[in-house]
């Protein structure tokens, strides 16, 4: 009973890991196909953001909010002056913003130097027999969940989301029927450059907040928006996030953290050799097979 | 017949002004050594091997359209098969040249084992730039906690974050390579003359070599495949085989960087798998030229010329280099190569083709 509710934890960690991380990449990337190497870069802007702001004196939430809103503001900068020339020009893009992400960091190296800081975490531990397990994770699966049910919702009801899917299905003719892009785009770009600071505002309570903040977290980032694919943002991000924490909590519970991560990778890897679209696509092939025989497309 | 396919249509510079100015660089690096001291010759030395790495990856990126994020990891496995196998063969006739063919051959095996993955995979190029960063990531990741004694493959022991060669502090001795055997035998140390004139010799011969393969029927097969792979697959060239082939010809210049790294300084750290190695290369290809093997290796040995120059003077070097990148492939898409393009159309010479805008469908597909 204990090892299933450890499993559980470590699932929910896990889950909340992932998902956390990969969401800001994962919206850029289903939306513009771009994937934005200065990802770690903006968690990392947000991880100082909060951490100052709390600092400060501002309320953890606030503080957290603040960190968000600091990438927000950096990412739309650099959508502005970079990203948005390279739109449909993967390879630069991918160039491009890993020019940014080295900007980036380094720079913060020799703005803040290589000091560590963090927040301090006071939500404290509950126990199960023993065992003390701690009240973040929990809030942060919880958070995770929010987040994917948030963005589900932003999709599926507001008029954004309805631009968004009609540019992300066909921007020709989105913009035909006289949807601004480019502005899609920009908003795109800013609630994933949110969620990473966000994500890395929340992150920043438990690990120390340096210039490479964000480097521990991309490769990460990367794997799930790889096994998730491009072709349904909620869909593929839930069933990647859900099959790689799997394997990664059953691994490192039997091995350890290391092997959960190459567990990980070597998921990633077989996934996409024999699925090259990611996980969201055989939802879609088994939607089809359900509904009617496919008819060509 | 060689010298013509050398001077194909496929690679620029086949002017005689280009040759011209080719002999009087050549020249000019020949002398280059008897000029400066031991420590600037080491930092000679330390950025020409690493050209083999860049012009494999202009090949890989510019002629083939495949961007590997990740190449330095094949940098990292050739240097350290090279160490182990030295290592393990310490007092063994022909040691380090029996370690050289196993450091390439693992190599290209372990660029076979991705090419299975990515290219028979059909995967998309984001997904191949992507993977081959996530890969070479986890290699450091996992060289770093290598240290201790459980850790080792033979008697090298992996060091962790110190790696293989002196830095490690055990009686390991990381040796460097020997070419030859017997009285003609030349030894490869970093510091030396010999180390400069044969990875000259070995960078002009590349060169050629590559020049040879871009402008032969495979390298217009890979061409093809970098504007529209399935339209080439459809002509009949097996699509997935050529891209290996290519795959594994740079992930070979990379070992064999790797090697003479090695070589070269006696250590080598899991920081050669990390991103700022990995970063490095393809910022001196962007910014050179991708597609000009010559910018390659200009722009290789150029860069970190002026990074060391500029590290000297604080920590701005890596700054800079990034906006570098980002002002290139901004400003000047195909490098500062299409320069040139623009001063001979102003001549009034035929440019060469490879280096104009193609079609953005096309373009959009391979780039």
């Amino acid at each position: 009973m204990l090892e299933l509710f450890i499993f559980l934890y470590q699932f929910a960690d896990a889950f909340a890991l992932l998902t956390l991380s990969a969401a800001g990449l994962m919206i850029i990337f289903g939306m513009m196909g771009v994937i934005n190497m200065a990802h770690g870069e903006l968690m990392m802007i947000g991880a100082f953001g909060a951490a100052r702001g709390f600092q400060a004196g501002l309320p953890l939430p606030l503080a957290i909010l603040a960190g968000g809103l600091a990438a927000t503001l950096v990412g739309l900068i650099l959508e502005r002056l970079v990203v948005r020339h390279f739109y449909g020009r993967l390879l630069y893009s991918l160039v491009a913003t890993w020019g940014l992400s080295l900007i980036l960091s380094q720079g913060a190296l020799i703005v803040l130097g290589p000091s560590t800081q963090g927040i301090e975490s006071n939500f404290g531990n509950f126990l199960v027999g023993d065992l003390s397990f701690s009240i973040y994770r929990i809030v942060l699966f919880g958070i995770a969940v929010g987040v994917i049910a948030g963005l589900w919702a932003l999709f599926r009801f507001t008029t954004f989301g309805l631009q968004a899917r009609a540019t992300m299905s066909n921007a020709d003719m989105a913009k035909a029927l006289g949807i601004d892009t480019a502005r899609i785009y920009m908003l795109t770009f800013g609630l994933g450059a949110f969620l990473a600071g966000t994500a890395g505002a929340l992150f920043s309570l438990a690990a120390p907040v340096q210039p490479s903040f964000g480097a521990s977290y991309t490769p990460i980032a990367f794997v799930v928006v790889v096994v998730a694919g491009s072709r349904n943002i909620i869909v593929g991000l839930t069933l990647a996030v859900v099959m790689l924490a799997l394997v990664k909590t059953a691994v490192t519970i039997n091995l350890n953290i290391l092997g959960g991560y190459v567990a990980m990778l070597v998921m990633a890897l077989l996934v996409i050799r024999f699925s090259p679209n990611g996980v969201a696509d055989w939802l879609q092939k088994a939607r089809s097979l359900i509904k009617k025989p496919s008819t060509g497309r | 017949m060689t010298f013509s396919l050398i001077n194909g249509r496929i690679e620029p510079g086949s002017s005689k002004l280009f040759w011209f100015g080719f002999c009087v660089l050549l020249a000019a690096a020949v002398v280059v050594p008897h000029l400066v001291g031991r420590y600037t010759l080491l930092n000679l030395n330390s950025f020409l091997l690493m050209t083999f790495l860049a012009i494999g990856l202009a090949f890989l990126w510019g002629f083939c359209g495949i961007l590997s994020l990740g190449q330095s990891a094949f940098l990292g496995i050739g240097g350290y098969a090279y160490g182990v196998i030295a290592i393990n063969l310490a007092g063994v006739p022909g040691q380090t040249g029996l370690a050289f063919v196993g450091a390439i051959g693992t190599t290209v095996l372990s660029a076979l084992l991705v090419s299975w993955i990515i290219f028979y995979g059909h995967l998309r190029g984001v997904y191949v730039s992507i993977i081959m960063l996530v890969v070479t990531l986890l290699f450091e990741t996992f060289l770093n906690q290598t240290a201790g004694p459980q850790w080792t493959i033979g008697v090298a022991s992996l060091g962790g974050n110190n790696g293989l060669g002196r830095f490690s502090g055990a009686i390991q001795e990381l040796p460097s390579l020997k070419l030859g055997a017997g009285e003609a035998a030349v030894l490869m140390i970093g510091k030396s003359k010999t180390f400069f004139y044969v990875t000259l010799a070995l960078v002009v011969g590349c060169y050629l070599a590559l020049r040879l393969l871009v402008n032969s029927r495979i390298g217009v097969a890979l061409a093809a495949i970098r504007e529209d792979p399935d339209r080439t697959e459809t002509l009949g060239y097996d699509v997935r085989l050529l891209q290996t082939f290519a795959f594994c010809i740079a992930a070979g210049l990379a070992a064999l960087s790797g090697i003479l790294y090695v070589s070269w300084g006696n250590f080598i750290t899991p920081s050669v798998f990390g991103v700022t190695s990995n970063i490095l290369p393809v910022i001196w290809v962007a910014v050179a030229g991708r597609r000009s093997l010559a910018a390659a290796v200009l722009g290789a040995a150029g860069l970190q010329w002026g990074s060391q120059a500029l590290a000297l003077q604080g920590e701005y070097a890596l700054v800079i280099q990034g906006a570098l990148l980002v002002v290139a492939v901004l400003l000047l898409p195909e490098g500062l190569i299409s320069i040139s393009n623009v001063v001979s159309k102003y001549l009034g010479k035929s440019s060469n083709p490879n280096l104009e805008q193609m079609p953005q469908k096309g373009r959009d597909h391979a780039a």
